[in-house]
Protein backbone atom coordinates (compact mmCIF):
# COMPACT_ATOMS: atom_id res chain seq x y z
CA UNK A 1 0.00 0.00 0.00
CA UNK A 2 3.03 2.33 0.71
CA UNK A 3 3.70 2.08 -3.31
CA UNK A 4 0.18 3.57 -4.30
CA UNK A 5 0.82 6.38 -1.34
CA UNK A 6 3.84 7.29 -2.70
CA UNK A 7 2.67 7.18 -6.19
CA UNK A 8 -0.73 8.88 -5.97
CA UNK A 9 1.36 11.94 -3.52
CA UNK A 10 3.60 12.31 -6.70
CA UNK A 11 0.69 12.41 -8.94
CA UNK A 12 -0.62 15.42 -6.70
CA UNK A 13 2.88 16.82 -6.58
CA UNK A 14 3.19 17.23 -10.39
CA UNK A 15 -0.23 19.31 -10.14
CA UNK A 16 1.07 23.01 -10.36
CA UNK A 17 -2.67 24.06 -10.14
CA UNK A 18 -3.15 22.18 -6.82
CA UNK A 19 -0.12 23.27 -5.40
CA UNK A 20 -0.76 27.36 -6.09
CA UNK A 21 -4.42 26.93 -4.56
CA UNK A 22 -3.98 25.20 -1.21
CA UNK A 23 0.03 26.20 -0.46
CA UNK A 24 0.87 29.13 -2.03
CA UNK A 25 -2.68 30.99 -2.41
CA UNK A 26 -3.49 31.09 1.76
CA UNK A 27 0.08 32.00 2.36
CA UNK A 28 -0.31 34.79 0.29
CA UNK A 29 -3.54 35.32 1.52
CA UNK A 30 -2.61 35.48 4.93
CA UNK A 31 0.31 38.24 4.33
CA UNK A 32 -2.31 40.01 2.26
CA UNK A 33 -5.15 40.42 4.78
CA UNK A 34 -3.03 41.13 7.62
CA UNK A 35 -0.99 44.08 5.76
CA UNK A 36 -4.34 45.51 4.61
CA UNK A 37 -6.38 45.45 7.58
CA UNK A 38 -3.72 45.15 10.24
CA UNK A 39 -2.06 48.33 9.16
CA UNK A 40 -5.17 50.15 10.22
CA UNK A 41 -5.89 48.33 13.14
CA UNK A 42 -4.22 50.31 16.89
CA UNK A 43 -1.02 48.60 18.15
CA UNK A 44 -2.56 46.42 20.75
CA UNK A 45 -5.27 45.13 18.84
CA UNK A 46 -2.35 44.10 15.74
CA UNK A 47 -1.67 40.41 17.56
CA UNK A 48 -5.42 39.62 18.17
CA UNK A 49 -5.85 40.58 14.45
CA UNK A 50 -3.41 38.33 13.10
CA UNK A 51 -3.67 35.56 15.12
CA UNK A 52 -7.77 35.35 13.78
CA UNK A 53 -6.31 36.01 9.89
CA UNK A 54 -3.93 33.01 10.49
CA UNK A 55 -6.42 30.44 11.78
CA UNK A 56 -8.81 31.51 9.42
CA UNK A 57 -6.15 31.18 6.48
CA UNK A 58 -4.95 27.72 8.07
CA UNK A 59 -8.90 26.78 7.89
CA UNK A 60 -8.76 27.81 4.02
CA UNK A 61 -6.20 26.27 3.05
CA UNK A 62 -6.38 23.14 4.70
CA UNK A 63 -10.61 22.88 3.63
CA UNK A 64 -8.94 23.32 0.09
CA UNK A 65 -6.07 21.02 -0.12
CA UNK A 66 -8.44 18.34 1.53
CA UNK A 67 -11.22 18.77 -0.85
CA UNK A 68 -8.64 19.32 -3.88
CA UNK A 69 -7.18 15.85 -3.03
CA UNK A 70 -9.78 13.61 -2.69
CA UNK A 71 -11.99 15.00 -5.33
CA UNK A 72 -9.28 14.02 -7.52
CA UNK A 73 -10.68 10.63 -7.61
CA UNK A 74 -13.43 11.64 -10.23
CA UNK A 75 -10.68 12.15 -12.79
CA UNK A 76 -9.25 8.91 -11.78
CA UNK A 77 -12.48 7.42 -12.81
CA UNK A 78 -13.35 9.58 -15.70
CA UNK A 79 -10.12 8.06 -17.41
CA UNK A 80 -10.63 4.63 -16.65
CA UNK A 81 -7.32 4.46 -14.45
CA UNK A 82 -9.61 3.18 -11.64
CA UNK A 83 -11.70 0.26 -14.11
CA UNK A 84 -7.90 -0.78 -15.31
CA UNK A 85 -6.88 -0.71 -11.68
CA UNK A 86 -9.86 -3.30 -10.95
CA UNK A 87 -8.24 -5.61 -13.44
CA UNK A 88 -4.86 -6.30 -12.06
CA UNK A 89 -4.31 -7.49 -8.34
CA UNK A 90 -4.04 -4.18 -6.72
CA UNK A 91 -7.07 -4.28 -4.50
CA UNK A 92 -9.76 -1.61 -5.25
CA UNK A 93 -10.16 -1.61 -1.41
CA UNK A 94 -6.91 0.32 -0.89
CA UNK A 95 -7.51 2.74 -3.72
CA UNK A 96 -10.21 4.06 -1.54
CA UNK A 97 -7.98 4.53 1.61
CA UNK A 98 -5.09 5.91 0.26
CA UNK A 99 -7.04 8.44 -1.41
CA UNK A 100 -8.22 9.24 2.01
CA UNK A 101 -4.97 9.46 3.40
CA UNK A 102 -3.27 11.13 0.50
CA UNK A 103 -6.30 13.81 1.09
CA UNK A 104 -5.09 13.92 5.46
CA UNK A 105 -1.39 14.07 4.26
CA UNK A 106 -1.64 16.86 2.01
CA UNK A 107 -3.30 19.08 4.57
CA UNK A 108 -0.46 19.31 6.32
CA UNK A 109 1.76 21.00 4.03
CA UNK A 110 -0.95 23.46 3.86
CA UNK A 111 -1.02 24.44 7.49
CA UNK A 112 2.55 24.64 8.01
CA UNK A 113 3.51 27.14 5.11
CA UNK A 114 0.39 29.61 6.48
CA UNK A 115 2.07 29.04 10.05
CA UNK A 116 5.41 30.07 9.28
CA UNK A 117 4.03 33.03 7.39
CA UNK A 118 2.17 33.59 10.15
CA UNK A 119 4.74 33.27 12.46
CA UNK A 120 7.58 35.04 10.66
CA UNK A 121 6.55 37.05 8.18
CA UNK A 122 3.31 38.79 10.37
CA UNK A 123 4.87 37.72 13.21
CA UNK A 124 2.29 36.19 15.19
CA UNK A 125 3.38 35.07 18.50
CA UNK A 126 1.99 32.24 19.84
CA UNK A 127 3.89 29.77 22.70
CA UNK A 128 5.07 26.55 21.27
CA UNK A 129 2.15 24.44 22.38
CA UNK A 130 -0.32 26.78 21.32
CA UNK A 131 1.59 26.24 17.24
CA UNK A 132 1.81 22.62 18.42
CA UNK A 133 -2.33 22.20 19.25
CA UNK A 134 -3.53 24.38 16.82
CA UNK A 135 -1.96 22.67 14.01
CA UNK A 136 -2.39 19.18 15.33
CA UNK A 137 -6.33 20.09 15.63
CA UNK A 138 -6.74 21.75 12.63
CA UNK A 139 -5.01 18.57 10.97
CA UNK A 140 -7.51 16.21 13.08
CA UNK A 141 -10.32 18.80 12.05
CA UNK A 142 -9.52 18.62 8.14
CA UNK A 143 -11.07 14.80 7.80
CA UNK A 144 -14.58 16.12 7.74
CA UNK A 145 -13.65 18.00 4.44
CA UNK A 146 -11.54 14.70 2.97
CA UNK A 147 -15.17 13.28 4.17
CA UNK A 148 -16.87 15.79 2.28
CA UNK A 149 -14.56 15.61 -0.82
CA UNK A 150 -14.68 11.79 -1.25
CA UNK A 151 -18.42 12.03 -1.43
CA UNK A 152 -18.69 14.94 -3.84
CA UNK A 153 -15.31 13.24 -5.93
CA UNK A 154 -17.55 9.84 -6.14
CA UNK A 155 -20.55 11.66 -7.04
CA UNK A 156 -19.57 13.41 -9.97
CA UNK A 157 -17.91 13.01 -13.78
CA UNK A 158 -14.48 14.68 -14.02
CA UNK A 159 -15.86 18.22 -15.65
CA UNK A 160 -18.17 18.67 -12.91
CA UNK A 161 -15.49 17.73 -10.29
CA UNK A 162 -13.19 19.95 -11.91
CA UNK A 163 -15.40 22.95 -10.99
CA UNK A 164 -16.53 21.49 -7.50
CA UNK A 165 -12.86 21.80 -6.35
CA UNK A 166 -12.94 25.60 -6.66
CA UNK A 167 -16.56 26.18 -6.10
CA UNK A 168 -17.01 24.33 -3.09
CA UNK A 169 -13.78 25.75 -1.47
CA UNK A 170 -14.70 29.33 -2.36
CA UNK A 171 -18.27 28.75 -0.94
CA UNK A 172 -16.97 27.28 2.24
CA UNK A 173 -14.51 29.91 2.79
CA UNK A 174 -16.64 32.99 1.84
CA UNK A 175 -19.69 31.76 3.63
CA UNK A 176 -18.79 30.47 6.94
CA UNK A 177 -16.43 33.51 7.47
CA UNK A 178 -13.16 32.71 6.51
CA UNK A 179 -12.64 35.56 4.21
CA UNK A 180 -14.33 37.87 6.17
CA UNK A 181 -14.95 37.71 10.06
CA UNK A 182 -18.69 36.66 10.85
CA UNK A 183 -18.89 39.33 13.02
CA UNK A 184 -18.89 41.70 9.80
CA UNK A 185 -22.03 39.65 8.65
CA UNK A 186 -25.93 40.94 8.67
CA UNK A 187 -27.78 38.38 11.15
CA UNK A 188 -29.12 36.26 8.41
CA UNK A 189 -25.65 35.70 6.69
CA UNK A 190 -24.03 34.99 9.99
CA UNK A 191 -26.82 32.61 11.28
CA UNK A 192 -26.16 30.77 7.50
CA UNK A 193 -22.35 31.05 8.65
CA UNK A 194 -22.80 28.73 11.81
CA UNK A 195 -24.85 26.36 9.54
CA UNK A 196 -20.94 25.89 7.41
CA UNK A 197 -18.51 23.16 8.72
CA UNK A 198 -15.97 25.88 7.21
CA UNK A 199 -17.15 28.02 10.34
CA UNK A 200 -17.15 25.68 12.98
CA UNK A 201 -13.61 24.18 11.48
CA UNK A 202 -12.08 28.11 12.16
CA UNK A 203 -13.79 28.09 15.47
CA UNK A 204 -12.39 25.04 16.51
CA UNK A 205 -8.58 26.94 15.48
CA UNK A 206 -9.85 30.25 17.32
CA UNK A 207 -10.81 28.17 20.41
CA UNK A 208 -6.76 26.35 20.23
CA UNK A 209 -5.49 29.38 19.80
CA UNK A 210 -7.14 31.37 22.46
CA UNK A 211 -6.20 28.17 24.64
CA UNK A 212 -10.44 28.21 25.37
CA UNK A 213 -12.27 24.87 25.65
CA UNK A 214 -13.33 23.90 22.17
CA UNK A 215 -16.12 21.80 22.63
CA UNK A 216 -19.18 23.00 20.63
CA UNK A 217 -16.95 23.29 17.57
CA UNK A 218 -15.74 19.62 17.79
CA UNK A 219 -19.05 18.13 18.10
CA UNK A 220 -20.68 20.18 15.48
CA UNK A 221 -17.85 19.03 13.67
CA UNK A 222 -18.06 15.25 14.35
CA UNK A 223 -21.44 15.43 14.01
CA UNK A 224 -20.41 16.86 10.16
CA UNK A 225 -18.02 14.20 9.49
CA UNK A 226 -20.39 11.55 10.92
CA UNK A 227 -22.58 13.09 7.52
CA UNK A 228 -20.30 13.22 4.90
CA UNK A 229 -18.67 10.12 5.78
CA UNK A 230 -22.14 8.31 5.60
CA UNK A 231 -22.77 9.97 2.38
CA UNK A 232 -19.41 8.84 0.85
CA UNK A 233 -20.28 5.05 1.97
CA UNK A 234 -23.26 5.87 0.23
CA UNK A 235 -22.16 6.91 -3.27
CA UNK A 236 -19.47 4.71 -3.27
CA UNK A 237 -21.77 1.45 -2.62
CA UNK A 238 -24.41 2.82 -5.51
CA UNK A 239 -21.42 3.53 -7.93
CA UNK A 240 -18.67 1.19 -7.53
CA UNK A 241 -15.32 2.44 -8.52
CA UNK A 242 -14.40 1.12 -11.68
CA UNK A 243 -18.34 2.39 -12.54
CA UNK A 244 -17.95 4.16 -16.38
CA UNK A 245 -18.60 7.65 -15.32
CA UNK A 246 -21.97 9.10 -17.04
CA UNK B 1 -13.19 -28.34 -30.42
CA UNK B 2 -12.34 -29.69 -26.37
CA UNK B 3 -15.24 -28.34 -24.38
CA UNK B 4 -15.62 -30.81 -21.86
CA UNK B 5 -13.90 -29.68 -18.13
CA UNK B 6 -15.46 -32.49 -15.90
CA UNK B 7 -13.41 -34.96 -14.86
CA UNK B 8 -10.27 -33.09 -16.45
CA UNK B 9 -7.57 -32.13 -14.28
CA UNK B 10 -7.12 -28.78 -15.82
CA UNK B 11 -9.62 -26.35 -15.00
CA UNK B 12 -10.64 -24.27 -18.29
CA UNK B 13 -9.30 -20.58 -19.02
CA UNK B 14 -12.90 -19.39 -19.31
CA UNK B 15 -15.70 -21.33 -18.26
CA UNK B 16 -19.03 -19.34 -18.84
CA UNK B 17 -22.39 -20.60 -18.11
CA UNK B 18 -25.77 -19.37 -18.83
CA UNK B 19 -24.30 -15.78 -18.65
CA UNK B 20 -27.49 -13.04 -18.78
CA UNK B 21 -26.49 -9.58 -18.51
CA UNK B 22 -28.99 -6.73 -18.46
CA UNK B 23 -28.68 -2.60 -18.11
CA UNK B 24 -31.80 -1.46 -17.07
CA UNK B 25 -35.22 -3.52 -19.19
CA UNK B 26 -32.57 -4.05 -22.23
CA UNK B 27 -30.93 -7.49 -22.50
CA UNK B 28 -27.25 -7.22 -23.77
CA UNK B 29 -26.40 -10.65 -23.34
CA UNK B 30 -28.83 -13.98 -23.73
CA UNK B 31 -27.88 -16.85 -21.48
CA UNK B 32 -25.05 -17.69 -23.04
CA UNK B 33 -22.00 -20.34 -22.59
CA UNK B 34 -19.24 -20.48 -23.62
CA UNK B 35 -15.94 -22.71 -22.44
CA UNK B 36 -12.49 -22.29 -23.80
CA UNK B 37 -9.85 -24.66 -23.00
CA UNK B 38 -6.17 -23.63 -21.81
CA UNK B 39 -4.13 -22.69 -24.94
CA UNK B 40 -6.41 -21.95 -27.19
CA UNK B 41 -7.05 -18.23 -29.04
CA UNK B 42 -10.72 -17.67 -29.00
CA UNK B 43 -12.24 -14.46 -30.95
CA UNK B 44 -15.33 -13.20 -29.71
CA UNK B 45 -16.74 -11.34 -33.21
CA UNK B 46 -19.46 -9.04 -33.08
CA UNK B 47 -20.83 -6.13 -34.74
CA UNK B 48 -21.25 -3.10 -32.58
CA UNK B 49 -23.45 -3.75 -29.79
CA UNK B 50 -23.24 -7.27 -30.17
CA UNK B 51 -22.87 -8.02 -26.33
CA UNK B 52 -19.16 -8.58 -26.72
CA UNK B 53 -17.68 -6.19 -24.30
CA UNK B 54 -20.82 -7.23 -21.79
CA UNK B 55 -19.53 -10.73 -22.10
CA UNK B 56 -15.85 -9.79 -20.99
CA UNK B 57 -17.08 -7.16 -18.82
CA UNK B 58 -19.27 -10.04 -16.76
CA UNK B 59 -16.08 -12.25 -17.13
CA UNK B 60 -14.03 -9.77 -15.39
CA UNK B 61 -16.66 -9.47 -12.45
CA UNK B 62 -17.07 -5.59 -13.62
CA UNK B 63 -20.62 -6.18 -12.75
CA UNK B 64 -22.99 -8.35 -11.29
CA UNK B 65 -24.77 -10.73 -14.35
CA UNK B 66 -28.69 -11.19 -13.70
CA UNK B 67 -27.99 -14.45 -14.38
CA UNK B 68 -25.88 -17.21 -14.58
CA UNK B 69 -22.04 -18.00 -13.46
CA UNK B 70 -18.20 -17.12 -14.88
CA UNK B 71 -15.43 -18.95 -13.41
CA UNK B 72 -11.52 -18.23 -14.50
CA UNK B 73 -9.39 -20.54 -14.35
CA UNK B 74 -11.43 -22.42 -11.82
CA UNK B 75 -12.01 -19.26 -9.52
CA UNK B 76 -14.18 -16.86 -9.53
CA UNK B 77 -13.26 -13.21 -11.45
CA UNK B 78 -12.28 -11.12 -8.56
CA UNK B 79 -10.27 -14.20 -7.16
CA UNK B 80 -8.62 -15.08 -10.63
CA UNK B 81 -7.70 -11.18 -10.99
CA UNK B 82 -6.35 -10.94 -7.58
CA UNK B 83 -4.07 -13.87 -8.03
CA UNK B 84 -2.77 -12.47 -11.09
CA UNK B 85 -3.95 -15.42 -13.64
CA UNK B 86 -5.67 -12.85 -15.75
CA UNK B 87 -4.77 -10.14 -17.96
CA UNK B 88 -7.18 -7.69 -19.69
CA UNK B 89 -7.49 -4.82 -22.00
CA UNK B 90 -10.82 -2.82 -21.44
CA UNK B 91 -12.42 -1.08 -23.68
CA UNK B 92 -12.59 2.14 -21.55
CA UNK B 93 -9.86 1.25 -19.77
CA UNK B 94 -7.25 4.34 -19.10
CA UNK B 95 -3.83 5.55 -17.52
CA UNK B 96 -3.75 7.93 -14.14
CA UNK B 97 -3.04 11.47 -15.29
CA UNK B 98 0.19 13.28 -13.80
CA UNK B 99 2.04 10.06 -14.35
CA UNK B 100 5.15 8.59 -16.15
CA UNK B 101 4.78 5.33 -17.73
CA UNK B 102 7.24 3.49 -15.86
CA UNK B 103 5.92 4.70 -12.34
CA UNK B 104 2.12 3.29 -13.50
CA UNK B 105 4.00 -0.22 -15.24
CA UNK B 106 6.27 -0.44 -11.54
CA UNK B 107 3.15 -0.21 -9.73
CA UNK B 108 1.23 -2.79 -11.33
CA UNK B 109 4.14 -5.41 -11.56
CA UNK B 110 5.03 -4.74 -8.54
CA UNK B 111 1.76 -7.01 -6.95
CA UNK B 112 2.70 -9.85 -9.08
CA UNK B 113 4.93 -12.50 -7.15
CA UNK B 114 6.47 -13.43 -10.40
CA UNK B 115 5.96 -10.25 -13.02
CA UNK B 116 7.45 -10.58 -16.77
CA UNK B 117 10.76 -9.30 -16.82
CA UNK B 118 10.64 -5.93 -17.57
CA UNK B 119 12.99 -6.05 -20.58
CA UNK B 120 11.02 -8.26 -22.05
CA UNK B 121 7.92 -7.05 -21.13
CA UNK B 122 8.78 -3.58 -22.74
CA UNK B 123 10.02 -5.51 -25.96
CA UNK B 124 7.04 -7.35 -26.21
CA UNK B 125 4.68 -4.83 -25.52
CA UNK B 126 6.56 -2.51 -27.68
CA UNK B 127 6.96 0.26 -25.33
CA UNK B 128 10.47 0.75 -25.89
CA UNK B 129 11.46 4.42 -24.82
CA UNK B 130 8.40 5.22 -23.74
CA UNK B 131 8.91 4.36 -19.77
CA UNK B 132 10.26 7.84 -18.89
CA UNK B 133 7.31 9.40 -21.00
CA UNK B 134 4.28 11.46 -19.10
CA UNK B 135 0.78 8.84 -19.31
CA UNK B 136 -0.89 12.36 -20.70
CA UNK B 137 1.42 12.65 -23.86
CA UNK B 138 1.18 9.53 -25.29
CA UNK B 139 -0.48 8.92 -28.74
CA UNK B 140 -3.74 7.04 -28.73
CA UNK B 141 -1.61 3.80 -30.00
CA UNK B 142 1.33 4.22 -27.39
CA UNK B 143 -1.91 4.52 -24.61
CA UNK B 144 -2.95 0.51 -25.71
CA UNK B 145 0.52 -0.91 -25.71
CA UNK B 146 0.94 1.05 -22.39
CA UNK B 147 -2.38 -0.98 -21.39
CA UNK B 148 -1.37 -4.05 -23.05
CA UNK B 149 2.10 -4.23 -20.92
CA UNK B 150 0.09 -3.51 -17.95
CA UNK B 151 -2.12 -6.72 -18.74
CA UNK B 152 0.76 -8.68 -19.70
CA UNK B 153 2.36 -7.39 -16.34
CA UNK B 154 1.80 -10.28 -14.64
CA UNK B 155 2.86 -12.70 -17.30
CA UNK B 156 -0.99 -14.05 -16.71
CA UNK B 157 -1.76 -17.41 -18.25
CA UNK B 158 -5.40 -15.88 -19.75
CA UNK B 159 -5.63 -12.93 -21.24
CA UNK B 160 -8.60 -11.45 -22.08
CA UNK B 161 -8.86 -8.33 -24.95
CA UNK B 162 -11.93 -6.06 -25.33
CA UNK B 163 -11.25 -4.46 -28.75
CA UNK B 164 -7.76 -4.11 -27.95
CA UNK B 165 -6.94 -2.40 -31.59
CA UNK B 166 -9.41 -0.03 -31.95
CA UNK B 167 -7.54 2.77 -31.27
CA UNK B 168 -4.02 1.39 -33.78
CA UNK B 169 -3.20 2.53 -36.96
CA UNK B 170 -2.80 -0.51 -39.87
CA UNK B 171 0.80 -0.94 -38.47
CA UNK B 172 0.31 -0.66 -35.13
CA UNK B 173 -2.63 -3.28 -35.44
CA UNK B 174 0.01 -6.17 -37.39
CA UNK B 175 2.47 -5.05 -34.60
CA UNK B 176 -0.17 -6.27 -32.36
CA UNK B 177 -1.38 -9.29 -33.53
CA UNK B 178 1.92 -10.77 -33.93
CA UNK B 179 2.82 -10.21 -30.35
CA UNK B 180 -0.17 -12.11 -29.87
CA UNK B 181 0.36 -14.95 -31.86
CA UNK B 182 3.62 -14.98 -30.07
CA UNK B 183 1.96 -15.32 -26.77
CA UNK B 184 -0.44 -18.04 -28.20
CA UNK B 185 2.84 -20.26 -29.24
CA UNK B 186 3.99 -20.10 -25.61
CA UNK B 187 1.07 -21.17 -24.00
CA UNK B 188 -1.24 -18.18 -23.25
CA UNK B 189 -5.00 -18.54 -23.28
CA UNK B 190 -5.83 -15.61 -25.64
CA UNK B 191 -9.61 -14.59 -25.83
CA UNK B 192 -10.31 -11.35 -27.69
CA UNK B 193 -13.30 -9.07 -28.87
CA UNK B 194 -13.41 -7.65 -32.02
CA UNK B 195 -15.51 -6.88 -35.04
CA UNK B 196 -12.76 -7.30 -37.68
CA UNK B 197 -13.33 -10.65 -39.36
CA UNK B 198 -9.61 -10.49 -40.95
CA UNK B 199 -8.79 -10.01 -37.33
CA UNK B 200 -10.25 -12.97 -35.77
CA UNK B 201 -9.00 -15.22 -39.44
CA UNK B 202 -5.38 -14.55 -38.56
CA UNK B 203 -5.18 -15.18 -34.87
CA UNK B 204 -7.71 -17.21 -33.35
CA UNK B 205 -8.26 -21.12 -33.45
CA UNK B 206 -11.81 -20.36 -32.81
CA UNK B 207 -14.01 -17.76 -33.59
CA UNK B 208 -17.31 -17.60 -31.94
CA UNK B 209 -19.70 -15.14 -33.39
CA UNK B 210 -21.82 -13.02 -31.29
CA UNK B 211 -24.80 -11.29 -32.17
CA UNK B 212 -27.61 -9.91 -29.75
CA UNK B 213 -26.06 -11.37 -27.00
CA UNK B 214 -26.40 -14.96 -28.11
CA UNK B 215 -23.46 -17.40 -29.91
CA UNK B 216 -24.53 -17.62 -33.59
CA UNK B 217 -22.04 -19.99 -34.45
CA UNK B 218 -18.34 -21.29 -32.73
CA UNK B 219 -15.95 -22.80 -34.86
CA UNK B 220 -12.75 -22.89 -36.71
CA UNK B 221 -11.88 -19.57 -38.08
CA UNK B 222 -11.88 -21.33 -41.58
CA UNK B 223 -15.55 -22.92 -41.07
CA UNK B 224 -16.81 -19.69 -39.75
CA UNK B 225 -15.34 -18.11 -42.80
CA UNK B 226 -16.64 -20.43 -45.33
CA UNK B 227 -20.18 -19.92 -43.36
CA UNK B 228 -20.08 -15.92 -43.56
CA UNK B 229 -17.44 -15.35 -46.25
CA UNK B 230 -20.08 -15.24 -49.29
CA UNK B 231 -20.04 -13.25 -51.47
CA UNK B 232 -22.78 -10.74 -53.18
CA UNK B 233 -23.50 -11.05 -57.02
CA UNK B 234 -25.58 -7.72 -58.05
CA UNK B 235 -27.45 -6.66 -61.32
CA UNK B 236 -30.35 -4.90 -62.05
CA UNK B 237 -33.28 -7.07 -63.14
CA UNK B 238 -36.66 -5.13 -63.17
CA UNK B 239 -38.29 -8.71 -64.47
CA UNK B 240 -39.07 -11.82 -62.87
CA UNK B 241 -36.74 -13.18 -59.96
CA UNK B 242 -38.56 -16.63 -58.98
CA UNK B 243 -35.98 -18.69 -60.55
CA UNK B 244 -32.98 -16.98 -59.39
CA UNK B 245 -33.17 -18.89 -55.38
CA UNK B 246 -32.78 -21.79 -57.60
CA UNK B 247 -28.88 -20.84 -58.66
CA UNK B 248 -26.25 -22.93 -57.55
CA UNK B 249 -24.44 -21.53 -54.39
CA UNK B 250 -27.39 -18.80 -53.52
CA UNK B 251 -28.10 -18.42 -50.28
CA UNK B 252 -30.49 -15.85 -50.35
CA UNK B 253 -32.04 -13.12 -52.66
CA UNK B 254 -32.31 -9.17 -51.25
CA UNK B 255 -32.22 -5.51 -53.13
CA UNK B 256 -35.50 -3.15 -54.32
CA UNK B 257 -37.62 -3.04 -57.34
CA UNK B 258 -35.00 -2.89 -59.39
CA UNK B 259 -31.58 -4.29 -58.02
CA UNK B 260 -30.91 -7.46 -57.12
CA UNK B 261 -28.45 -8.73 -54.77
CA UNK B 262 -27.64 -12.63 -54.47
CA UNK B 263 -25.67 -13.47 -51.51
CA UNK B 264 -24.05 -16.90 -52.54
CA UNK B 265 -21.45 -19.19 -51.31
CA UNK B 266 -20.11 -19.90 -54.60
CA UNK B 267 -19.82 -16.85 -56.70
CA UNK B 268 -18.46 -18.71 -59.69
CA UNK B 269 -21.15 -21.41 -59.92
CA UNK B 270 -23.74 -18.39 -59.70
CA UNK B 271 -22.44 -16.61 -61.98
CA UNK B 272 -21.63 -19.27 -64.58
CA UNK B 273 -25.39 -20.33 -64.66
CA UNK B 274 -26.56 -16.95 -64.35
CA UNK B 275 -24.64 -16.22 -67.59
CA UNK B 276 -25.52 -20.02 -69.07
CA UNK B 277 -29.36 -18.86 -68.31
CA UNK B 278 -28.63 -16.13 -71.02
CA UNK B 279 -30.67 -13.21 -68.55
CA UNK B 280 -29.49 -9.86 -69.19
CA UNK B 281 -26.99 -8.86 -66.57
CA UNK B 282 -26.77 -5.18 -66.68
CA UNK B 283 -24.29 -3.13 -64.42
CA UNK B 284 -23.16 -6.94 -62.90
CA UNK B 285 -20.97 -6.84 -59.81
CA UNK B 286 -19.79 -9.30 -57.80
CA UNK B 287 -17.68 -8.35 -54.47
CA UNK B 288 -17.16 -9.61 -50.87
CA UNK B 289 -20.24 -9.94 -48.39
CA UNK B 290 -19.85 -6.72 -45.66
CA UNK B 291 -19.77 -8.84 -41.61
CA UNK B 292 -23.09 -7.07 -41.58
CA UNK B 293 -24.46 -8.94 -43.90
CA UNK B 294 -22.84 -12.10 -42.89
CA UNK B 295 -24.60 -11.75 -39.26
CA UNK B 296 -28.09 -11.32 -41.09
CA UNK B 297 -27.28 -14.22 -43.23
CA UNK B 298 -26.39 -16.26 -39.78
CA UNK B 299 -29.16 -14.97 -37.86
CA UNK B 300 -31.51 -15.69 -40.42
CA UNK B 301 -30.14 -19.25 -40.49
CA UNK B 302 -30.25 -19.32 -36.52
CA UNK B 303 -34.16 -18.28 -36.95
CA UNK B 304 -34.71 -21.13 -39.45
CA UNK B 305 -33.63 -23.94 -37.59
CA UNK B 306 -34.93 -22.33 -33.93
CA UNK B 307 -37.88 -20.41 -35.39
CA UNK B 308 -40.03 -22.65 -32.65
CA UNK B 309 -38.41 -21.36 -29.32
CA UNK B 310 -38.96 -17.59 -30.63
Amino acid sequence: MTDLLLFQLRRVGRNKQYLFFTVLLPALFTIFFTKVIGGQAPAGEYQDLAGAVLVSMMAYGAIGAALGATIRIAFDRSSGWLRQLRVTPVPTGSVFSVDVVVGALLVLPSLLVVALVGRFVNGVEFGLGTWLALIGSLWAGSVVFVALGVAVGLSLDAQAAGAAIGILGTVLAALGGLWFPVEMFPDGMAALARAMPSYWFAELGRDVAAGTFAGLPVMALAGYGVVFAAAALVVARRRPLHAVAG
Amino acid sequence: MGGQARGMPEPLALDVRGLTVRYGSATAVHDLTLAVPRGETVALLGANGAGKSSVVNAALGLFRPAAGTVRLLGREPAAALEAGGVGAMLQHGGLPSEARVGEVLALVRRRYDDPWPLADLVATAGIGGLLDRAVDALSGGQRQRVLLALALAGAPPLLLLDEPTSAMDVEGRQAFWTTMRGLAARGHTVVFATHHLDEADAVADRVVVVAGGRVLADGTAAAIKSQIAGRTVRFRCPGLRDGLTGLPGVTGISGDADLVELATSDAEATLRALLDSRTPLPDLEVRGASLEQAFLHLTTQRDATEGALR
